[in-house]
């Protein structure tokens, strides 16, 4: 049910680690905002569509994941172009989109694994400030990935015992129960969890 | 924090992923659909408070940018945070803590019944909708280049919605902390 959204592939987007894609994308993402120059803007749009479909994703799979981004994208270069001036909606057209499109870009060519262990190396120097621990993240998100298919499983179970019963499938009244027996897992798993000792001090 | 705390913020997390997995709704006096993932954000926050709340939604967001579709309509990666309406996903972790902070101090389980309601509401109002245009607004504005103004007023064609997931939270804030509390025990 939850596959991540990257593809497999030797690109060199795909080889490049993924501190170094997410500094350029951030770097990238200022950038833009600073120029505003279309002899310079329209060139990056065009080269972040050249750099998305070098991934190896298809046209259609790269509009059907970016279609929502770059509706708002339209909306608000529409907005300035009606309120503003044509020159204006074009700018900031290019500009957001080609940041959505290297967004895409970075997503479609990092797998969650390698995300994973960047975000624990980046979070292991903040342990000593005692905010938050790498390995109580990873198992966070473990637990997200193994629930959500049975947490989906438990709606679909109460919308048919409402239906059984000849009740409307109202979002009140499946929200509570789903929501009450799900947590009331929260004990088992902890003391499994526990009882496995994942989570040595 | 201990184990139960982070089995409860994963829980609820793949809970707010579900309620975006649900088809969205379409009331007939509201022009956009309804989903039902952020009103998950007001829940956080009413039902396991402040920290926890806003660490569910924090999980949510961190499952978004590693590039899991989890997000309503099955969006995800990257792309969402560089898009113009990211600030109020940003917005959704403040919404929760504020929405948690308000429903921690004002509820208690002695309380009649109407109060209860009320401080739910409120908790839903000023957290889960205030914050989270307090942030998505702004956001929104400065992406917009010039025709700020504009495209912020039009995000409000959202806030009938929203009052109505405020009113759902509260009902089903309340429900929760009837059948099965857990906003007392402050993580």
């Amino acid at each position: 049910m939850l596959n991540g959204l990257d593809i497999e592939g030797n690109s060199p987007l795909h080889r490049m680690p993924v501190r170094g894609k997410l500094l350029l994308l951030f770097a990238a993402a200022i950038a833009l905002f600073l120029l505003s120059d279309l002899r310079l803007l329209v060139p990056a749009l065009g080269l972040s569509v050249v750099l998305y479909l070098s991934t190896g994703i298809g046209v259609g799979e790269a509009v059907r994941r970016t279609r929502f981004a770059l509706f708002t994208v339209l909306l608000v270069a529409a907005a300035n172009y009606v309120f503003q001036s044509p020159h204006e909606g074009v700018v900031v057209f290019c500009r957001l989109s080609t940041l959505v499109l290297l967004a895409a870009a970075v997503t479609a060519t990092t797998s969650i694994s390698a995300f994973m262990d960047e975000i624990t190396r980046l979070i292991t120097p903040l342990e000593r400030f005692g905010f938050v621990r790498a390995a109580d993240v990873s198992l966070a998100v473990g637990l997200v990935i193994r629930f959500v298919p049975e947490i989906f499983a438990r709606y679909g179970e109460i919308a048919a015992a409402h239906k059984a019963r000849g009740l409307p499938v109202r979002p009140l009244t499946t929200l509570v129960p789903l929501i009450i027996l799900t947590l009331k897992d929260a004990d088992t798993i902890a003391m499994a969890i526990d009882a496995r000792g994942f989570r040595r001090h | 924090m201990n184990t139960r705390d982070i089995v409860l913020i994963a829980l609820f997390a793949a809970i707010i992923v579900v309620l975006g997995l649900l088809p969205p709704i379409t009331l007939g006096f509201i022009p956009v659909p309804i989903t039902a993932q952020s009103l998950g954000v007001m829940l956080a926050g009413c039902i396991l408070g402040a920290k926890r709340g806003a660490s569910a939604v924090l999980l949510v967001l961190l499952l978004v940018a590693i590039g899991l579709p989890v997000l309503s309509g099955g969006r995800g990666g990257l792309a969402v945070f560089a898009g113009p309406t990211a600030g109020y996903l940003v917005g959704w972790v403040f919404g929760a803590f504020v929405c948690g902070l308000v429903a921690e101090r004002l509820v208690r389980e002695e309380q009649p019944e109407l109060t209860q309601f009320l401080s739910f509401l409120a908790a839903a109002v000023i957290g889960g909708i205030g914050v989270v245009y307090l942030f998505g607004m702004p956001w929104l504005a400065y992406m917009s280049g010039k025709a700020f103004f504009e495209t912020a007023a039009a995000s409000l064609v959202f806030l009938p919605g929203d009052l109505v997931k405020a009113f759902v939270a509260m009902l089903a804030g309340r429900a929760v902390l009837s059948g099965y509390p857990l906003l007392p025990q402050r993580a």
